[in-house]
């Protein structure tokens, strides 16, 4: 099976509402791959469209000097919310992986959407802001898109100290959320 | 090495070229240089303020300027505009400063959080009358640091407002650089000169117990008068100066970076933000075995003739990508002399082009060129 | 200001003279009294500059031996406030008309004088644009005329003295041309003032308002001057009340303001020293 995540360059699209904190998830995966020692870009939506509706971030991987900073088409998507679904869902390349929160209703039936309990996850830990970070961990755990040691110093570097805590917590259980589902047999 | 946002490195570049004073009004997407601004030079020991608009920030930068403090300002096309009569005063009183503008889709409000470069004619013609005119842009988090810096050496060796032309991608964009240690606070050479010919083609000198400088937007003559029956000559000789010299240095100043064009039949053209595209659309214009490269330019005014028009002596035909409906492929066909055709591409929508596009414009003009048709221009 | 006595002329750039003031210009008698204010201060001339915006009223600078900066038009309270934060040891005088402060520079005048940041501003109010050659400005009473208003103004006229206040200049005050004697002290007692301080100075346009309105050559308007205003009580608040009477009849004279409020200068270079910053030091 081709897995898009594979690639050099690695594209990914983290998406969700605005205050889902997708502009921080893309700085922590951009921190986290530049201590891997490869080259980052990291893009934003920006303005109100980062504070209302479909919101995302956008991190270009590789180990060579970056030309196009944006991403067409996502080699790796997070999606944590409906809107975000709707308007990025099919905007990856083949072999993509798409992990999807679990309570957006219609995904899941392409090849490469995997549907997890991110939002979920993240409330039974009394946070549900800190679901993105579950999200981040399981795309680390399934698709390697960065050392997991790094994405954890990338959160202790970019997340304020009151969060720290809470956040390092949720990527725990995202990495095993997606080391589960990489074990089942599919 | 560390992530850092392209208005950051604006500020990094300011500081580490000794800028001491900021004032500005916010406006996005330049805002974050302002706020950085905010929290680092009170304990620098510099001077930040936020100002009631932007020609009033303008204003005070040029006023510290000859209180004897380095200063800029950033905004972006609403605010621009505006400081248009003040960068005039600014060239008229030879005054260094540098502004930042951090393009976004026009006129008017427009796309106020989407990338262009529309701006491009405005930064070299804006204001009225004639004026010595430096502008310089980038492409990557890096280059502004780098383009920063160069931008404060030129506004005191030029003596001239320097402009810097970023978009809201790159303003926003971070990416992993190394960046050199900030010093504590920069060492400044003091300035010295005659204190009677504070203009013309002499050093900048803001005012001191020794001058008794008369600062103008009237013509003036080197000592600063602005009466007299020679004063329209004196006034023009100065600016003629001023031009002259920046066009004697265009080669000097004439930053740009060549890609792949040691055997490239086909040339893309491209700055800013786009040239990375364009990059991007070599390589898969090269994939497919087309001979072609790119010349990328960082500074835009004094427009790199001499470049272009060594490459237009070679090549077969040449496309310009540009965020906007066609502005500085007017210069470059202009200085391609009719010697390869000159196509032009642009969007103002507030996307970025995608590779292929870029790729698909540079395809169709190769074969409208190899089928022997005429240039073309689709925006 | 050819009549200047021997004794100012140490503070005046001859090489531009004549200035370009018409005869009998009240402007001239204004640049006099900051001469003369000058001279009683003692100040060393190397520390001042003297700046303007445009207008007849924006000449101002270059007729003194000090720095100057000539600006734009309503703008040139940025430029000052820039100068005097790169160098606070500067003093600053401003000169301004009533079209460059109140019309087109009325957003600069009001958050200069909100800062309270520490310059004097001589605001040479003539009710009319000299230089462009007399249109109406915002200072032009009701009913009277001007190039643009042949029928007499309908618009409501500006106060510069309530606009200061509301502001929050800190030394507020109106004079006359035709007080002469006064115009120098109340000048001085602004630039000791610490503070933004506003000397509002009515002024005689012979050329344009005098002749459009028919008030005569400067003598006639500077008694026009001296009728048509009143000695405003010292204290303060009642001092506001007069100033929103009759303009045109009872213009109040005298000092509205005199405070010390927190100076935006030094404010700011507290704020660099508690960030460990050496501003100003
Ligand atoms: C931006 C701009 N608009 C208009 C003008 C034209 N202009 C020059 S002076 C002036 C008005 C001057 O009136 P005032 O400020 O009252 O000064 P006065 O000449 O009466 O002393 C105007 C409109 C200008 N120089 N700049
Ligand atoms: S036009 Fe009026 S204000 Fe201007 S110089 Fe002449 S008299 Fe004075
Ligand atoms: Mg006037």
């Amino acid at each position: 099976m081709h897995r898009a995540w594979h690639g050099d360059p690695l594209h990914i699209r983290l998406s969700g509402r605005g205050g889902q904190g997708i502009i921080l998830s893309g700085v922590v995966v951009a921190e986290a791959a530049m201590l891997d020692g490869k080259f980052v870009v990291h893009t934003q939506s920006y303005g109100p469209e980062a504070r209302l509706g479909a919101s995302k971030s956008e991190v270009v991987i590789s180990a060579r000097e970056i030309a196009f900073p944006e991403v067409a088409q996502a080699d790796v998507l997070l999606c944590l919310s409906a809107d975000a679904y709707q308007k990025y869902g099919e905007r990856v390349a083949a072999g993509a992986l798409s992990v999807i929160d679990d309570l957006v209703v219609g995904a899941g039936r392409a090849t490469g959407e995997v549907m997890l309990p991110l939002r979920r996850t993240a409330r039974e830990m009394g946070n549900e802001l800190s679901a993105n970070m579950v999200g981040l961990g399981a795309l680390i755990a399934i698709a390697g898109i960065a050392d997991p040691e790094h994405g954890r110093q990338a959160i202790r570097q970019w997340v304020k100290p009151e969060f720290r805590e809470v956040n390092l917590k949720a990527f725990e259980r995202g990495m095993e959320l997606g080391a589960a589902c990489v074990a089942a047999p599919s | 090495m560390r992530l850092v946002q392209g208005n950051e490195a604006v500020v990094w570049g300011a500081l580490a070229s000794g800028c001491n004073f900021y004032a500005g009004y916010p406006i996005t997407p330049a805002t974050e240089i302002m706020e950085y601004m905010a929290r680092l030079l009170p304990g620098r020991g510099g001077v930040f303020i936020q100002m009631e608009d932007e020609l009033a920030a303008l204003g005070a930068v040029i006023g510290a300027a000859w209180g004897g403090m380095r200063g800029m300002t950033a905004t972006s096309g609403p605010g621009f505009s505006l400081m248009q009569e003040h960068i005039g005063y600014a060239a008229m009183s030879q005054t260094p400063c540098v502004v930042v503008d951090s393009q976004r889709v026009g006129p008017s409000t427009g796309q106020p959080t989407m990338p262009a470069q529309g701006d491009v004619m405005q930064a070299r013609w804006g204001s009225h009358g004639d004026r010595p005119a430096l502008v310089v842009t980038a492409s990557s988090v890096k280059e502004v640091y780098d383009t920063t810096r160069l931008s404060f050496e030129w506004a005191y060796a030029y003596r001239v407002p320097v402009i810097i032309l970023l978009d809201a991608v790159l303003s926003h964009m971070r990416e992993n650089i190394e960046l050199p240690v900030l010093p504590a606070s920069a060492e400044l050479a003091s300035p010295s000169g005659d204190p009677e010919l504070p203009f013309g083609s002499h050093p900048f000198m803001p005012f001191s117990a020794a001058t008794r400088t008369i600062v103008s937007g009237l013509a003036h003559d080197e000592s600063g008068a602005t009466r007299g029956s020679g004063i329209g000559t004196a006034n023009e000789q100065i600016l003629k100066g001023a031009i002259r010299q920046i066009e004697n240095d265009a080669p000097r100043l004439a930053r740009c970076r060549a890609d792949r064009l040691e055997d490239a039949e086909w040339a893309i053209v491209s700055y800013g933000i786009t040239a990375r595209t364009a990059r991007s659309a070599v390589d898969l214009l090269r994939a497919d075995g087309v001979r072609v490269g790119l010349l990328e330019l960082h500074t835009l005014w004094p427009f790199p003739e001499q470049i272009v028009q060594a490459l237009a002596q070679r090549v077969r035909g040449m496309l310009m990508a540009e965020l906007n409906l066609g502005q500085l492929v007017l210069s470059l066909r202009a200085a391609a002399q009719g010697m390869c055709p000159v196509s032009g591409l642009g969007r103002a929508d507030g996307e970025l082009f995608t590779p292929e596009a870029i790729a698909a414009a540079m395809s169709a003009e190769i074969r409208q060129i190899e089928v022997g048709g005429r240039m073309s221009h689709h925006v | 200001m050819s009549d200047v006595g021997a004794d100012l002329k140490r503070y005046l750039r001859s090489p531009m003279m004549p200035t370009v003031w018409c005869p009998g210009c009240g402007h001239g008698n204004i640049a006099r009294a900051i001469a003369t204010a000058l001279d009683r201060l003692a100040i060393d001339l190397g520390q001042v500059v003297i700046l303007g915006g445009i207008g007849c009223s924006g000449r101002t600078p270059f007729y003194f031996n000090t720095n100057a900066m000539h600006t734009t038009h309503g703008r040139v309270l940025a430029f000052a406030t820039g100068l005097k934060l790169a160098n606070p040891r500067l003093t600053l005088i401003v000169a301004m008309g009533d079209g460059d402060a109140l019309a087109i520079g009325a957003g600069h005048f009001v958050h200069a004088a909100r800062r309270n940041i520490d310059l004097t501003v001589i605001l040479y109010n003539n009710s009319i644009y000299g230089m462009t050659g007399g249109q109406q400005a915002p200072t032009t009473p009701f009913s009277f005329r001007s190039t643009t208003s042949p029928f007499g103004s309908i618009e409501p006229t500006f106060d510069a003295v309530d606009l200061a206040l509301a502001a929050g200049a800190t030394y507020v005050a109106r004079t006359t041309t035709f007080d002469f004697a006064e115009m120098p002290e109340l000048i001085s007692e602004a630039i000791r003032h610490p503070g933004f301080a506003m000397v509002e100075i009515l002024s005689q346009c012979p050329t344009y308002f005098g002749r459009l309105n028919k008030l005569g050559d400067a003598p006639d308007m500077l008694e026009y001057e001296r009728d048509h205003t009143v000695v405003a009580d010292e204290e303060p608040n009642q001092a506001v009340e007069i100033t929103r009477q009759d303009l045109v009849g009872n213009l109040p004279v005298g000092v509205f303001r005199r405070e010390i409020r927190p100076e935006y200068v030094q404010q700011y270079a507290e704020l660099s020293r508690g960030r460990g910053g050496n501003y100003g030091a």
